[in-house]
């Protein structure tokens, strides 16, 4: 039988072979979002699609479906989870205006403005910080920043003021927002230069010709250029973003609250949080409780659903862009 | 090529195998599973331990923590053979029908503060207060040396401590959805450490292990010996639940921790056996 | 001649020395502001990037120490009594090599199918689209996906049945399987996009020849696009290293090797562990938090290991454009 691998193969069975080894990848992914939504399902059942809207303390929600363990009643199953969808909501919206504004400012920096050597040395520097995992961003963070914020620039005052809600101890807003945005622009930065250097010297020139100062002409012609490339690295940031379990949970405060305005604009930024990875993660030893498996599962079904709309809403915003021939 | 491709192959299988040289070829033996309560997972380690030391080649034992509550969940599930719980039958919320308590020995939940917090003592009525959120700043405690708001720190809902805690030294009452909720016993502890400000509650042996300030509970200290005599008030006790009564693998682990010395020695040394 | 000046704000033209700027004072002040930002967010992410890897190596250095490498970790409750890091280090060697040599036949098929054959097109939009999901995908909800897959019935053998019936569904394979689903996306690309930047021309002397397509692909083009599969290689291993939700999930989170069975090798496959990324995490703060400095010293190592395949990938990519001259898949996935 061997024999028979080894003979040269005709080009049918080939395709067949590869064609089924590539359809297994399709079916594993499908299989995916079946099994997903499958598990979910139960929380969809018994609320609807309020579950996504609020109403009581979903700490209290999660403590009964934790409390009900094997055969829980439908009452179990009732969830409320917009703190934690405003939570997710609100983190990546931060990190993602902060991280296209730096990475675009940045980007400019390292093709046009940086002297040689120190071009030299951005660029695989940017692409390492690219890959550091988030469970480092997460221990400085924990280590570093926490106790900083905490320490340092929580004033007494401010924790009394609120200390009828919430307590403040320096996980929160800001120390997410930061390390977040620090995590996500190394990757736009590094799309965003590629495609910088990919725009044709002589567009630019062309500007300069024209009379515009060289980095008017940049902003005017290469911006304007490489758009699809801004909207490519911000869906995959945003993607990243959204789906940042462990970090957000080291550093995230472990509380079901929902930072308000109205506590004040500096007290916003140190208030906890909960995103919904952060929250799977945090309750992942309960996931054999039949009533938190279907909402942790709920809560993975949304990241899915809306990692899913990004890619559609990339696709969608690129579209008119594409009389633009320079390929990001 | 082939000498290259049948090298790097030799290399993989022998790299496998290196790997499964640490995890030692074990006779076929029974594996019990455990998971459940933070607080007597030290407890349940040294009598497992003890236990493969005393029987070898018997049993294996894989103990993992989560909560009391996880514990509970997962042995009437059938997920584990037995559940660490440090809440007994009784307390609300109930556990689900047809699990069996086993009693292994009693333990204190003792009040602590931040090291430099010297506080002494509290009474009932002002622990009730405190953990209910009525009283928030330090100043309205009296012989707290803190200064600033009371940070609690308490912990998650599926934590056996919590429940014994609030049936036992709060009336009943749930501590005020301001505090902080921590997984374990450890992180518990930790967070007392670092907050100058931090107010919380842990079993007694938790509280010996790094550095917090115990606070006497109604002019009584809360150790050992005061939950051995009976006179500290929070006296809870851990328990080995199992689905049904025990047989075979769980029964005669019990059966030896609440029968021979070994093991009661191993209760005495931070806890207090069952029976005196 | 010159009847006509027109009135234009027009900057003086910049002057023929190669590299000059038009003198800043000629710009309008919105243009220095924004040059101004530029600048600031440039050197402030570089010094952010500098802080962050010295900061790293500093602690790192601090608290790692070469027998750490070698001992195994143990439950403890002071520092000296914790042990090394030996289970972790296995764990992410394993989980690597599980997730590359699950990934690498999967990924490598499709891209040689979706670049050279693709028909049905409608079955090649479902296939290329299904690994862009995959790539958008966060990894929980992939970890997530692990537990339902390897806790059915039919998954036992690969994990272990608890007493009452119910399957664990955590180990090296079902991790090691979700880390392949981490890896798949950069090698399927960078070997699609490998053997897509193939001239024509050598399949068409291959075809000349006589060849049938699938001798072509074997002998001619998949040798070509060795360094490119190198990179998509390289790219995975460093997606699976830094991962931390699917093994804080799916690989039972226990400080050591906890083997499960009696067959040598499967043993291992089955049972849990933990890698460096889990370790890092269960002692910050975070997790059990009793030893910063061990997670400081894994976090290192980490490092070192994240930079040197990201050197790797550098010197595949040079080595390529000095080769074939074709320029190398470059960027981040």
């Amino acid at each position: 039988m061997l024999d028979r691998l080894r003979n040269p193969w005709s080009d049918n069975r080939a395709e067949l072979t590869l064609g089924a080894v590539s359809l297994l990848v399709g079916v594993c992914v499908i299989a995916m979002i079946v099994f997903v939504f499958a598990r979910a399902w139960p929380i969809f059942e018994h609320n609807g699609l309020s579950w996504l809207g609020s109403g009581g303390s979903i700490k209290t929600q999660i403590a009964n479906m934790q409390a009900t363990g094997v055969n829980p009643p439908a009452s179990a199953y009732y969830l409320r989870a917009w703190p934690i969808i405003y939570g997710t909501l609100l983190t990546t919206g931060i990190a993602l205006l902060l991280g296209i504004l730096i990475a675009v400012l940045s980007s400019i920096f390292i093709v046009e403005l940086a002297p040689e050597r120190l071009r030299r040395v951005a660029i695989p520097v940017i692409r390492l910080l690219a890959s550091v995992p988030s469970v480092i961003y997460g221990l400085i963070g924990i280590l570093v920043l926490v106790p900083f914020v905490g320490n340092h620039l929580i004033t007494a005052s401010q924790k009394t003021s609120v200390q009828n809600s919430v307590e403040l101890t320096g996980e929160g807003l800001l120390v997410v927002a930061v390390t977040l945005t620090v995590m996500i622009t190394p990757i736009m930065i590094a799309l965003i230069c590629e495609a910088l250097m990919a725009v044709p010297r002589s567009w630019r020139e062309g500007a300069v010709a024209l009379g515009l100062n060289p980095l008017r002409a940049m902003l005017a012609v290469t911006l304007r250029a490489i758009r699809p490339a801004i909207v490519a690295a911000a869906v995959l940031a945003t993607a990243r973003a959204l789906g940042e379990a462990v970090m957000i949970s080291m550093v995230s405060g472990a509380n079901f609250f929902a930072p308000s305005l109205s506590h004040g604009a500096t007290i916003f930024l140190y208030e906890p949080l909960r995103t919904l990875a952060s929250t799977i993660v945090d309750y992942r030893e309960g996931i054999g409780a039949p009533a938190l498996q279907s909402a942790l599962y709920a809560f993975g079904a949304l990241l899915l659903f809306s990692a899913f709309v990004l890619s559609i809403a990339g696709y969608l915003i690129k579209l008119p862009l594409r009389k633009y021939q320079v390929r990001a | 090529m082939n000498r290259y491709r049948r090298l790097s192959v030799a290399l993989a299988v022998a790299g496998v195998l290196g790997v499964a040289a640490p995890a030692a070829v074990s006779a076929a033996t029974t594996t019990v599973t455990i998971s459940g309560a933070t607080a007597s997972y030290p407890l349940v380690s040294l009598l497992a331990q003890k236990y493969v030391k005393l029987f070898p080649r018997k049993y294996r034992f894989k103990i993992a923590q989560g909560g009391a509550q996880i514990g509970i969940n997962d042995v009437a599930a059938g997920r584990v053979t037995i559940g660490d719980s440090s809440r007994g039958p009784l307390e609300p919320p109930a556990p689900p029908a047809g699990l069996v308590f086993y009693p292994i020995a009693k333990y204190g939940i003792c009040v602590v503060t931040n090291k430099a917090n010297t506080l002494g003592n509290l009474t009932p009525a002002q622990v009730l207060s405190i953990f209910t959120g009525k009283t928030r700043a330090w100043s309205q405690v009296p012989g707290a040396t803190a200064t600033g708001t009371i940070d609690l720190i308490s912990r998650t809902s599926v934590a056996g401590v919590l429940t014994s805690f609030q049936t036992l030294l709060l009336e009943g009452k749930k501590v005020s959805s301001l505090a902080s909720e921590l997984s374990s016993e450890g992180l518990l502890r930790q967070a007392v450490e670092n907050d100058p400000n931090g107010i919380g509650f842990i079993s007694n042996y938790g509280a010996t292990l790094g550095s917090v300030n115990s606070v006497s509970y109604n002019g009584v200290a809360c150790n050992k010996t005061t939950v051995a005599s009976g006179q500290y008030a929070g006296i809870a006790q851990f328990y080995e639940v199992t689905k049904g009564k025990a047989t075979g693998a769980a029964s005669a682990f019990i059966g030896w921790i609440e029968s021979s010395a070994a093991a009661r020695k191993i209760i005495s040394s931070q806890w207090v056996p069952i029976t005196q | 001649m010159n009847a006509f000046v027109p009135d234009l704000p027009v900057s003086p033209p910049p002057s023929s020395k190669p590299g000059r700027r038009s003198s800043l004072w000629s710009w309008r002040w919105s243009d220095r502001l924004v040059l101004l930002c530029a600048w600031t967010a440039g050197l402030g992410l570089c010094l952010i990037a500098a802080a962050i890897v010295l900061y790293m190596g500093y602690r790192g250095l601090e608290y790692l120490r070469p027998s750490l490498l070698v001992t195994r970790p143990a439950i403890g409750t002071s520092q000296s009594q914790t042990g090394g890091l030996l289970d972790p280090l296995i764990g992410t060697l394993l989980l690597t090599v599980i997730g590359i040599v699950l990934a690498f036949p999967l990924a490598v098929i499709s891209a040689i199918w979706i670049a050279e054959y693709g028909r049905p097109s409608w079955l090649a939009r479902v296939v290329e689209s299904a690994i862009e999901i995959v790539a958008g995908t966060p990894d929980i909800v992939l970890a997530l996906f692990g537990l339902t897959i390897f806790q059915l019935g039919v998954f036992a053998p690969l994990s272990f049945r608890a007493e009452g019936g119910g399957v664990y569904g955590r180990s090296f394979i079902a991790a090691g399987a979700m880390m392949s689903l981490i890896a798949l996306p950069p090698l399927f690309v960078a070997t699609r996009d490998g053997l897509r930047a193939v001239p024509a021309h050598m399949r068409e002397a291959a075809f000349a020849l006589g060849k049938t397509r699938i001798a072509t692909i074997r002998r001619v083009l998949l040798p070509s696009v060795r360094s490119n599969i190198a990179t998509g290689v390289t790219l995975g291993v460093s997606r699976i290293i830094g991962d931390t939700a699917i093994v804080v999930l799916v690989l039972g989170e226990t400080l050591r090797i906890d083997t499960q069975g009696s067959i040598p090798g499967l043993n291992v496959l089955r049972g849990t562990g933990s890698t460096l990324t889990s370790y890092v995490f269960e002692n910050s703060p975070a997790g059990e938090g009793e030893a910063p400095q061990k997670a400081y010293a894994a976090a290192f190592v980490l490092l070192v290991f994240v930079l040197g395949l990201n050197l790797l990938v550098g010197r595949i990519g040079r080595s390529q454009a000095q080769s074939t001259g074709m320029s190398g898949v470059g960027g981040v996935v």
